[in-house]
Formats: structure tokens, C-alpha cells, sequence
């Protein structure tokens, strides 16, 4: 377990910098921007979750943005072409989220490629495939046409907060999204699951050190697959998530995301060596990079100083990292010799 | 006679075509103490895997009371009733101690690990075998030793009818050592039955009832303790003539302060908290030993020297001329090799091959107009091989497959390869067989007759005895005394060492 200090630097450097934002972004701390923030990177926060397994493993997941637009493809195609009705979609599309992860896993565990190199590929393959099953290439007239079932377009759904709470009249709270809700619901389980479980327990040894793990009993290959099949489940959720709100899928769609799901997690403090890392940090890592998104856009900086920035934190987040290496390393030299404190 | 608790029959182990392990018979009994001993790259570890399924034999059988053991499934295995200390450190160094000792095997309340009942039987381990450690600390923080004794606890945590310990006193102090051989005592007297590898004779006769002896993958010998003296057991390790040998080395001339040039002097070397005042004078041509207590601090002592360590106080003169130690690299082009203490993971590249890891330190003499010569390189690493008598002797043999003892080797060989004018050595021969260690003391005498000033920091005292033409003796960073090594007795330095300053 980190120290409370460590665990504690990485919502205060948000807060702080949320603070920031309201003080001197014009519109920044309105309710209308909060509920932008929200709907905008609750998706973002779920693929950080799941891409927060694999990286747990000393792997990574580069597929997740490909497997995004496969489910989206899938959902597009079985609503528009096939009429399917969406509550039998949304199994499925899930499904398929996790049988892609699923052979993500396989390659890593089966064929023994290196994560990078075997997510790299899928990648590729499964772009390709959004583009072979692309409905809107087969049948071009559906192209403009949306979504309209209420499954699916139920996730886009907002919650008057200042109602339920009984305030109106009081302060103007944002509206909250579904999507944001169903983020927070996907954070608890696999919280639960990753600091309760055994389960989770077993992938921080494996992330520790695999060799060790796999004396202690623990199936590792099994255990590597499960991981990236919820990379995948998670990639589906965001893109039921990602469809709803434009009411339409295309073959680009998350192209790129996955290198903010991997920052936000890094961010989130899941050390590419494996081992460590909490997901409400990927979480808080995506809305940290969220605002400050945001935040310049509203200030009316350039996207390209925006991404100039971004990197900057993923440069502090790893700073940080190594800065809590050499804390401990002080400490057990602390402990070799009496080092004053 | 009863059924013995474990029965191995016919097992063996080959990787290609090596075979480290030729088809062997090895029986424990309960209540046993089987030491099983053999030069490096014997096969010992290998055997030990075999029998917990971290490497699937490539034959025979294993009876444990009778039932066969599930070969090469090393989560059955231990729920069978075998654990194992491992050679090589096999912790999760960001997780807790308490979650490396019951990895794998944490007790769950309706699906959920049940914190309290973890903790409670973590505690209760640690005391029962008085343990001293914090079942909270992340073991990445731990230094060396207290690592080990996470392992240890691990092991002693599955309550298991056999315990196999892979050379588990490396880097231990005389009286964890003791310790550890009161609890290997204790479970025997409960019936464990325990296999117990190690290269420190003096442990086996201590501790041990009975022992088997590998050479080259084969069992050799199979004798009670006492019925077998320890030039016995050397000359079936090794072979007659080179355990004569190893009993010439121990007493070759020695030269105290060598040829009286002063090659490195250190004045008032200190670090606020570590290390103080530490004043001595090496000279070309002799060995200089320091030993003391683990924990008193030699190792970041002359890591301050190399470089590779900070030190804020008093100076180092290398050849007369002040230096300002502040980097590995400096430490290099002024002629200083260092041989670190711990070969896994500061020493060796364990992923490449022998070759490249022996000339990793002395690249640039290969280079001609930026360009390395592969044909220079191969001749270079083939006289190196053939000098420190790699076993096997394959430049391209992965380092991380050869056997403890041959990793040292070449972790030694990577610095001589250089020449450097002073070469320091950080417990060289820990995990090193009777036979590597006099091969290893005859290259550093040779280096220094070459005119190197060689300083060794070891705790073993056999080793410093044997080998040091000068003996200093650090105690809580601070260096006590300093004499010729002619003339002290091991009772003398034991007494030193243990002095409280
Ligand atoms: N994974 C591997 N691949 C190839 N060869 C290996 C592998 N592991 C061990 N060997 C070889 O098997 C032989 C026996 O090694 P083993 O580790 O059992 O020796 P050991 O008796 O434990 O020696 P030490 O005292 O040095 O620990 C050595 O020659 C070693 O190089
Ligand atoms: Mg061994």
C-alpha cells in the first residue's frame, strides 16, 4: 500500500488545478461547462479503466481506440442494416468488446508476443475490419441516417441534480449524464474487484513480478487474458456510450484514444513496469487531462500549446512517479543505516 | 524402514542438449536435514525446481507419502505440501511483505480478501519464527537481507511436509544464519522434511543429517553427516586434484601494504549518517579486506569511492592526485572497477548472452573508425572464458541460465577484462562453490602480482582470512582498525567485529 501522502498528491494537484481553471477560464466554472466535461470524457475515463489492467501487467493495450470502433461499427450495423432491437444489441456489443480483448490476451499469453507488438497488430486488423463491415459503405444511404432506437439512445440521458437534491432556487447545479453515472458504476466494480479480490490481488503479483506469481500458484496465462478482455469490455462500454451520444458510428471513430487512455492511466499512477497503480486515479488522470483541455480551448489557446501541455503532465505524473521511487529508495536506506530522518 | 516422504526416481532435466540434470534418485525422509551440494552449475537448483514444478523435468516420477506429485504445476505442488526458498529473489517488490508472503493463497470471506484474517496470520508466522519485520512495508524498500527473510517467511507460511531451501543464507548475517538454523531444527524435530543447498560447509555440518552430493548432474555420493569428513565431501565435489589445489590457495605469501606504492588514499571520507572518518591507504600489489557486521555500511562506502555514491566529507587521491569521486563513469576512466554486491540486478545484463556482458566494460578497445570488430571481441571473450573457467563455456549462452557460481564468474571477469588499476569487490564469492572460490582467489592474486590494488569487502571470515594481505574491520561506519592479515585468527576478528564501538 502507497502512503497516504502519496496516494493524496494526486487528487489535491486536480483540485488545485481545477481551481486554477475556475479563477481565470472565463465560463470555465458555469454548470453548462461542467456537464460538457462530464458527457465529454466519461467514456474516456472507462477505456482508462480497462487499459489500466493490461498496463498493471507490464503489457499495454494500443487496440482499445480499433476495438471502440468495431463495437460502434457492430451496433451501427445491426440497428440501421439488420434492425436488430437494442436491447438485444447491447449484449452483444459487449460481447464482442471482450472476445476482441479476449484475442488481444491470446497473443500475449499463446503466441507469447510482446504486448506492445501484439496490440500494435490487432490494431490494425481491427480497423481494418471496422472498415470491411462498415455500413455505411455497404449500404451509403444509411450513412445519414441515425440512430433512433431507445436503447441506445437512452444512454444519452441527463439528471436534473439541482432537482433531486431539492435546491432549486438555491444554486444552479450542472445536469449529470448517464454516461458520467455508468462510469462511476464500472469504476466501483472493478475497484472492488482489483483491492478485493483475489483476483485482483493475484494481478498486482503477476504485475510485481510474474516469475514469482507464477510459483506462487497463480495462472498467470489466464489471469493475462482476463486482463485484456477487460480492456476490451471496457472499450465496448465506452463506445455504447460514444454512439449514443452522436447517434451514429463511423470507421474513424476513437482514433488516437487510446493514447489518452494510456496517459490517463500513467497519470492515474499505473507504472508502465507494472505492480502499482489505483483506478480512481485513472479516472481522476482523465478528468485532469479533461480540464485542462478544456480550460485552454475556453481561454482561447491553440490546440497545438493544448497538446504541448498535456504532454507537460504526463511528464509531472511520471516525474512524480520516479520522485516516490527515490522516496523509497531514502527510506530503505533509512532503514539500512540510521539515516536521520 | 518406512516409505520415505519424498521419492524421486529417474528425474531429469535437459535444455537442448545440455543436461543439467542427469536421471537422479534423491529420498527424504520425515524429520530429515538433507543437504545436497555440488560445484557450480551441478544441477542442485535445477533439481530443486524439478521437485516444484518452476521447471518440468523431462523425466522420471515423484512420489510424496506415496502419491505422485503433479510434475511441472507449481500451484498443485505447493497445495500438495512442498514449498520453496528460492535461489533468486522471487518477491513483487511494490507489494506489501504481508501480501508477497501469502501470494497467491490470501484467505477470502465470500469472494473478498479478508484483510484481518491476513494480517492476524502473517503476525503470528513472524512470531512464531521471531521474525522481526513490518507486515505493511513495501518489500521494494527493504534492504537486501530483510528481503530474504521475506522469502523465508513465505516458504514457513504454507505449512508444508517438505521445505527446500536454496542456498537461503546468502547475504545473511552469523546470527540470522543461527536463527535460521534453529527454525530449520525445529521443523524437522515436527517432521518436515527439508533439502538444504548451500556452499558453506561449515552449515552443513551444523545443521544438516545427512547429504547428497551432485557433480555434473549426477549423484555422486549419497552419506549420514557423520560419516563423512570435509575433505570427503571437496574431493567428491570437485575431484581430487583440484580440492588439493583449493587447500594450497588458502595458504599462498601474502604481502602486506604490497609494493609500498600508494595507488588510492582515502582521508576523512564520511557521509552525514552513514558513514564517517574512514582513513586508509591502498597499495599496488596487495588485497585489501574489510569485513564487519551487514549493516555497517562497507557497501556504501566504497560505492562513495567509485562514484556511484554521493559522500560529503574528506577526500580521495588517486595516485597523489585529488579526485572528486562523482559518477560510475568517472570512476572508470580514472582506472576503478567496481564489482557490485548484488549480481541479479546491479551487475549482470541477465537477457544477453556471456559474451556481451564480458565486454560491456572495455566496448571501445574493439572499436576501429566507430565500427566494432566482432572478430577482436570473440578472441577476447574466448581468453576470458578459458581464464575464469566458465561452466558452460559458450560465448553465447544467455547469463541468465548459467548456474549462481558462473554468473559471479563472469561479473569478476567483465572488471578484470578492463585492467583497472584498483578493482573493488563486494562479497565476490557469495553463492560461489569451494573450487570457483580458489579459481576466484587465484585470478585476484594473480591481478595483484600484476601490480592492481585490489579491495574486497567480505563478511565471510574464511574468505577474509584466506585471502586479504591486509584486514580492516568496519563496525556502524566507522573503521575500527586496520593490520596485516598475517598472524590474526578468525576468533580474534570474530571478537572485533562484534565490538560495540
Ligand atoms: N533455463 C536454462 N536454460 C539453459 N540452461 C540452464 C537453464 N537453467 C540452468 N541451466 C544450466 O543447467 C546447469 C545446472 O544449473 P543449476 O542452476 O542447477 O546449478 P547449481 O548446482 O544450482 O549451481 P549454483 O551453485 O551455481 O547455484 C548449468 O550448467 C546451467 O547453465
Ligand atoms: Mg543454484
Amino acid at each position: 500500500m502507497p502512503s497516504l501522502s502519496s496516494r493524496l498528491t494526486l487528487p489535491v494537484f486536480f483540485l488545485a488545478v481545477l481551481a486554477i481553471f475556475c479563477l481565470i477560464a472565463p465560463n470555465f466554472a458555469s454548470a453548462g461547462n461542467f456537464e460538457n466535461l462530464m458527457a465529454g470524457y466519461a467514456f474516456i475515463g472507462i477505456l482508462a479503466i480497462g487499459q489500466s489492467f493490461p498496463i498493471l501487467l507490464r503489457g499495454i493495450d494500443l487496440s482499445v481506440g480499433a476495438i471502440l470502433a468495431l463495437v460502434g461499427m457492430c451496433i451501427f450495423d445491426l440497428s440501421l442494416m439488420f434492425g436488430v432491437p437494442g436491447w438485444a444489441i447491447l449484449p452483444l456489443a459487449l460481447l464482442v468488446g471482450t472476445l476482441a480483448g479476449v484475442v488481444n490476451g491470446l497473443m500475449v499469453t499463446v503466441l507469447r508476443l510482446s504486448p506492445f507488438i501484439a496490440t500494435l497488430a490487432s490494431l490494425a486488423a481491427y480497423r481494418g475490419l471496422v472498415y470491411a463491415i462498415s455500413g455505411r459503405q455497404l449500404v451509403p444511404e444509411l450513412s445519414t441516417k441515425p440512430i433512433t432506437d431507445r436503447w441506445i439512445t437512452g444512454f444519452e440521458t441527463y439528471f436534473d441534480l439541482t432537482r433531486v437534491l431539492g435546491l432549486k432556487g438555491v444554486v444552479k447545479l450542472p445536469w449529470v449524464p448517464l454516461s458520467f453515472l455508468i462510469l462511476l458504476g464500472t469504476l466501483l466494480v472493478f475497484h472492488v474487484l482489483l483491492a478485493h479480490t483475489r483476483f485482483g490481488r493475484d494481478l498486482y503479483a503477476i504485475g510485481g513480478n510474474p516469475e514469482a506469481a507464477r510459483l506462487a500458484g497463480i495462472k498467470v496465462g489466464r489471469l493475462t487474458v482476463a486482463a485484456y478482455a477487460i480492456s476490451g469490455l471496457c472499450a465496448a462500454i465506452a463506445a455504447i456510450l460514444l454512439v449514443a451520444r452522436l447517434t451514429t458510428s463511423t470507421e474513424g471513430l476513437g482514433e488516437g484514444i487510446e493514447l489518452t487512455a494510456i496517459a490517463a492511466a500513467v497519470i492515474g499512477g499505473f507504472s508502465l513496469t507494472g505492480g502499482t497503480g489505483r483506478l480512481l486515479g485513472s479516472v481522476i488522470g482523465t478528468f485532469l487531462l479533461g480540464i485542462v483541455l478544456i480550460g485552454l480551448t475556453q481561454m482561447g489557446i491553440s490546440p497545438f500549446v493544448q497538446q504541448i501541455l498535456t504532454g507537460l503532465i504526463l511528464l509531472v505524473a511520471v516525474g512524480n512517479d520516479r520522485l516516490q521511487t527515490l522516496r523509497a529508495d531514502r527510506q530503505r536506506a533509512r532503514a539500512l543505516g540510521e539515516v536521520p530522518a | 524402514m518406512t516409505a520415505p516422504l519424498l521419492e524421486a526416481t529417474g528425474l531429469g532435466k535437459s535444455y537442448g542438449t545440455l543436461v543439467a540434470l542427469k536421471p537422479s534418485d534423491l529420498r527424504l525422509n520425515r524429520g530429515e536435514v538433507r543437504a545436497l551440494i555440488g560445484s557450480n552449475g551441478a544441477g542442485k537448483s535445477t533439481l530443486i525446481k524439478c521437485l516444484t514444478g518452476a521447471v518440468t523435468p523431462s523425466g522420471g516420477s515423484v512420489l510424496l507419502e506415496g502419491k505422485p506429485l503433479p510434475l511441472g504445476q507449481p500451484g498443485a505442488i505447493i497445495r500438495s505440501g512442498v514449498s520453496c526458498i528460492y535461489q533468486h529473489s522471487n518477491l513483487a517488490p511494490m507489494m506489501s511483505v504481508m501480501d508477497n508472503i501469502s501470494m497467491g493463497r490470501q484467505p477470502t470471506r465470500f469472494g473478498f480478501v479478508d484483510r484481518k484474517t491476513q494480517r492476524t496470520q502473517v503476525q503470528d508466522l513472524l512470531a512464531r519464527y521471531g521474525i522481526d519485520l513490518d507486515p505493511d512495508a513495501l518489500v521494494g524498500t527493504l534492504p537486501t537481507v530483510k528481503q530474504k527473510e521475506v522469502e523465508i517467511a513465505k516458504a514457513l507460511a504454507q505449512d508444508a511436509k517438505v521445505l527446500l531451501m536454496d542456498e537461503p543464507t546468502g547475504w545473511l548475517a552469523v546470527s540470522d544464519v543461527r536463527r535460521l538454523h534453529e527454525t530449520v531444527r525445529l521443523l524437522a524435530a515436527k517432521g518436515v522434511g527439508i533439502i538444504y543447498i548451500s556452499h558453506m560447509l561449515d552449515e552443513i555440518f551444523a545443521v544438516c543429517d545427512s547429504l547428497t552430493i551432485l557433480r555434473d548432474g549426477e549423484v555422486v555420493t549419497e552419506r549420514a553427516v557423520d560419516r563423512i569428513s570435509r575433505t570427503e565431501v571437496v574431493a567428491a565435489m570437485v575431484g581430487e586434484r583440484l580440492a588439493r589445489e583449493s587447500l594450497a590457495a588458502a595458504d599462498s605469501g601474502r604481502k602486506a601494504t604490497g609494493s609500498g606504492e600508494v595507488r588510492l588514499s582515502v582521508r576523512g571520507l564520511g557521509r552525514r549518517g552513514v558513514f564517517r572518518d574512514i582513513s586508509f591507504d591502498l597499495h599496488a600489489g596487495e588485497i585489501l579486506c574489510i569485513t564487519g557486521l551487514i549493516g555497517s555500511k562497507r557497501t556504501e562506502m566504497i560505492h562513495a569511492l567509485f562514484g556511484s555514491a554521493p559522500h560529503d566529507a574528506g577526500e580521495v587521491l588517486l595516485n597523489g592526485k585529488r579526485l572528486v569521486p562523482r559518477s560510475p563513469a568517472w570512476g572508470m576512466a580514472n582506472g576503478i572497477g567496481l564489482v557490485p554486491e548484488d549480481r541479479q540486478h546491479e551487475g549482470l545484463m541477465l537477457g544477453m548472452p556471456i559474451r556481451d556482458n564480458l565486454v560491456m566494460t572495455t566496448l571501445r578497445r574493439f572499436h576501429r573508425f566507430g565500427v566494432l570488430r566482432p572478430r577482436g571481441i570473440d578472441r577476447s571473450v574466448s581468453s576470458l572464458i578459458a581464464a575464469l573457467n566458465v561452466q558452460p563455456p559458450r560465448p553465447a549462452q544467455l547469463v541468465g541460465r548459467l548456474s549462481g557460481g558462473n554468473q559471479q564468474k563472469v561479473l569478476i571477469g567483465k572488471w578484470l577484462a578492463r585492467d583497472p588499476s584498483v578493482l573493488i569487490l563486494d562479497e565476490p564469492t557469495v553463492g560461489v562453490d569451494v573450487g570457483a572460490k580458489a579459481e576466484i582467489y587465484a585470478l585476484l592474486r594473480a591481478a595483484r602480482d600484476r601490480g592492481m590494488a585490489v579491495l574486497v569487502v567480505s563478511s565471510d571470515l574464511e574468505e577474509v582470512t584466506t585471502l586479504a594481505d591486509r584486514i580492516g574491520v568496519m563496525n556502524r561506519g566507522r573503521l575500527l582498525s586496520l593490520r596485516p592479515a598475517a598472524g590474526i585468527t578468525r576468533p580474534e576478528l570474530v571478537a572485533e567485529i562484534g565490538a560495540d564501538a
